[in-house]
Formats: structure tokens, C-alpha cells, sequence
């Protein structure tokens, strides 16, 4: 039989993974709403870096502020054009909280239904898309919250309602932008059909293999 | 911790458990059109339920006219063969009250949907958030306020931004009118039932 202090460790684990969870999922809700300083507000002061397509790595959680309100809201208090729409589903979460519990990862799906421009960020025409990712995330535990600690999204596909991902499987990516410039260019930029395989963080659970 | 403090947290795990559960088994019943068995996930005390535009009920009587007469047709199999439901129930936030008795959560949903129109069948996509309350009674959780809030409703083919919205109306019986239905592409925003997990802001 454990005893209490080791019982206690294992329900903190089990604690930890679903407020990482949860973290997600609300990062997901937020972002339906084009609410960014919320989203901001969800990454550590001492976060790493944000990485999203193929915008390029923004470092620091200066580099998130710029990301987020800047570049994809448009700016500070800017709210949403007309008809904008952005549904940000966080699907299957794999957690892996680190020994020591001060730092975990995660793996999940994102999956989009959209109304967005594809002329560029905020201008042209609107068109109804689908898309889909994969995010490898890091968390950190800071004053008993979890918070994110780095971003990375890495797109497959964003695509016309109409067409679909074999005949169009990118549209709306025009690369780093020149104004609200990154820190660093994109890690990876492979969307489909690359056959790039975006690997996961985790070891194989029963060989434990990386 | 003390063991007393452990049964608590264990029992704040379960209570999410069975939450998450019970949303799920919502949608499973709705996908298998088992609506006397999605009747009975709701609490004899139940506030009220709005689904779409159909308007609020109120109480247990409100549920039973919402899946029984309603979108049953008042009755079990009343459907033709290619009327399909598939309800998917994800992105669960949930959020239960230091009473340990009630809770809230958020969930979504998107939908692949086959229904009569009139005299012809369509196919359709639709998005939507849920609000819901639960509560616990002799150990068990039910739902005790169930909203749905529909983003869109879209034929297969036209999709959101063409058709954002098809073949819903206000239904007889209400007990109110609709409190908030404001699809795609009104700027309304599901309000949230949890805090920031960060700042605590509402």
C-alpha cells in the first residue's frame, strides 16, 4: 500500500494533466472570439516563443504580444471585420508531465472551420475554409498554475470549403510578415502534400522509445 | 494532505468524470435517437432548456416537450432510414462549485446532420457551443440546465459563409422566447462560464 505522500504525488500528476488540459481547450475558446489579450494572458512572463504556420518564430512573451495583438488581432483594441470567423477545435490531447512537475508537454489536433481572408492577414475577400494541424506545446508551472510556456502549430492544411486539401492545400499563407516582423524565420514550413511527418514529443509508451 | 483532503480531490476527479461522461452519453443517446433515455439525464429540478430558436422551457415538463414531442415527433421511430444525427460533444471546461454539489460546463459540437426539409432530404454542417449546469443528486449527476447556442446550420454543399443558416423556426409551447440566438455572422459571444485560469477574470 503507498503511502500518503506517495498517493498524493500521483493525484498531482493527475491534477497537472488536466489543467494543462483544460488550459487548451480554454486557449481554443478564446481564440473562437478573437479575445487575444485573454490568449496572451494564458503564457507565462517568461515564455519562450510562439510559432504558428508559417509566420515564424516570435520570442519572449513580448514576441506572444506581438503575435497575438499585433499581427493577428491587427493591433491593440482592433476588433474582428465583418464576417470573420475562426473556430479553433483542441482535439486529443497527449500530456507528458515532466519528472519534477514544473514543466510538461503536449501533443494535440487542431482542427479549424473558418471565414477568413486569404489576400493576406486582414485584407481581400472572405472565404470559408477548413484546416488542420498539429500542436507541440510546452507548459510550465508557475505559482501553482500551469501556463504555456511555448507554442508551436504546424499547419497541414488550410483549405477552400469548395475545393478541399487535394486539390488546394494551402491557401492564405503569404509568409513572415514584413511589418510585424519575427524573431526568427519559420522552423518548419511543410504543409501537405510534403509527406513531412511533424513527430511527436512523447516516447513510445510500452519500448519507450524516443 | 490528510486523507480526508485526499478524498476530496479525489472526488472533485470523479465529479469531472462523470460530467464529462454524462455530455458524452448525451450525444451518444441523441446519435441513437434514445430520447426517453436522454430525458432521464435530466434532474426532476431542472431550471430550463433551449436549444436554438425553439425558445426556453422550463422544469423537467420543458425537457420532455423539447425531446419527446419536438424532435422526436412524439414518439420512438419516427424517422425515415437516412435521418441522421451525428453530435460530437468536445471541448469540455468543467467547472464544479465548492459545494460539490453543482457545476457548469462548456462544450462544442459539430455536426454532420441528414433531416427532412419540408419534402426533401438535406445534408447539412453545424457548430455550436453549450452552456450547460449540472447537479449532483443521491450521488449521481444530471443536467439540470441545458442550452445549446448554434453558430451555424449550413447546407453540405453552400457551406457557413454562403448559408450560414437554414430551417429553423420558433416552435409552439415555448415557455418564453429564445434568450440569445445570434448565428453566424452576428458578433455574440457565448458567454463563458469559467474564470481566466490565470488572471481569475470573469
Amino acid at each position: 500500500m503507498a503511502t500518503l505522500e506517495e498517493l498524493e504525488a500521483r493525484l498531482q500528476r493527475l491534477n497537472d494533466i488536466r489543467e494543462i488540459e483544460r488550459l487548451q481547450k480554454i486557449y481554443g475558446y478564446y481564440c473562437d472570439y478573437f479575445e487575444f489579450d485573454k490568449v496572451v494572458d494564458l503564457f507565462s512572463d517568461n515564455a519562450e516563443s510562439v510559432e504558428v504556420a508559417d509566420h515564424g518564430v516570435y520570442k519572449g512573451k513580448e514576441g506572444v504580444r506581438r503575435f497575438y495583438i499585433d499581427l493577428l488581432q491587427g493591433g491593440e483594441g482592433k476588433e474582428p471585420r465583418f464576417g470573420l470567423l475562426s473556430i479553433n477545435f483542441q482535439l486529443q490531447g497527449v500530456i507528458t508531465v515532466d519528472p519534477g512537475g514544473r514543466t510538461a508537454k503536449g501533443r494535440w489536433y487542431g482542427f479549424m472551420v473558418e471565414a477568413k481572408p486569404t489576400l493576406s492577414l486582414h485584407e481581400g475577400d472572405l472565404r470559408a475554409l477548413w484546416g488542420n494541424g498539429i500542436y507541440e506545446n510546452e507548459y510550465i508551472r508557475e505559482n501553482g498554475k500551469w501556463m504555456f510556456k511555448k507554442l508551436h502549430f504546424f499547419l497541414n492544411f488550410r483549405t477552400p470549403f469548395e475545393d478541399g486539401w487535394l486539390k488546394t492545400p494551402v491557401v492564405g499563407h503569404n509568409g513572415p510578415d514584413p511589418v510585424v516582423r519575427p524573431d526568427a524565420p519559420p522552423t518548419i514550413w511543410s504543409p501537405y502534400p510534403s509527406a513531412y511527418k511533424f513527430q511527436p514529443h512523447f516516447k513510445h509508451p510500452i519500448t519507450g522509445e524516443e | 494532505m490528510n486523507l480526508e483532503e485526499l478524498e476530496a480531490q479525489i472526488t472533485l476527479l470523479e465529479d469531472i468524470q462523470a460530467i464529462t461522461d454524462l455530455q458524452r452519453m448525451y450525444g451518444y443517446y441523441f446519435d441513437t435517437h434514445n430520447w426517453r433515455k436522454i430525458i432521464d439525464l435530466f434532474s426532476e429540478n431542472t431550471e430550463s432548456i433551449e436549444i436554438v430558436d425553439h425558445g426556453l422551457f422550463y422544469g423537467k415538463e420543458g425537457v420532455r416537450k423539447v425531446y419527446w414531442d419536438i424532435i422526436a415527433c412524439g414518439g420512438e421511430n419516427r424517422f425515415p432510414p437516412w435521418v441522421e444525427f451525428v453530435i460530437t460533444q468536445i471541448g469540455s471546461v468543467v467547472t464544479v462549485n465548492p459545494d460539490g454539489k453543482t457545476a457548469q460546463a462548456r462544450f462544442q459540437t459539430w455536426l454532420c446532420e441528414s433531416k427532412q426539409y419540408g419534402a426533401y432530404p438535406r445534408q447539412e454542417w453545424l457548430h455550436g457551443y453549450y452552456e450547460n449546469k449540472y447537479v449532483k443528486e443521491d450521488g449521481k449527476w444530471l443536467f439540470s440546465k441545458l442550452h445549446w447556442n448554434n453558430t451555424f446550420c449550413s447546407p453540405f454543399d453552400a457551406g457557413w459563409l454562403k448559408l450560414p443558416l437554414m430551417g429553423w423556426m420558433p416552435v409552439p409551447g415555448a415557455d418564453a422566447p429564445p434568450t440569445c440566438f445570434h448565428p453566424y455572422p452576428a458578433r455574440y459571444r457565448v458567454p463563458y462560464t469559467f474564470k481566466h485560469p490565470i488572471t481569475g477574470k470573469e
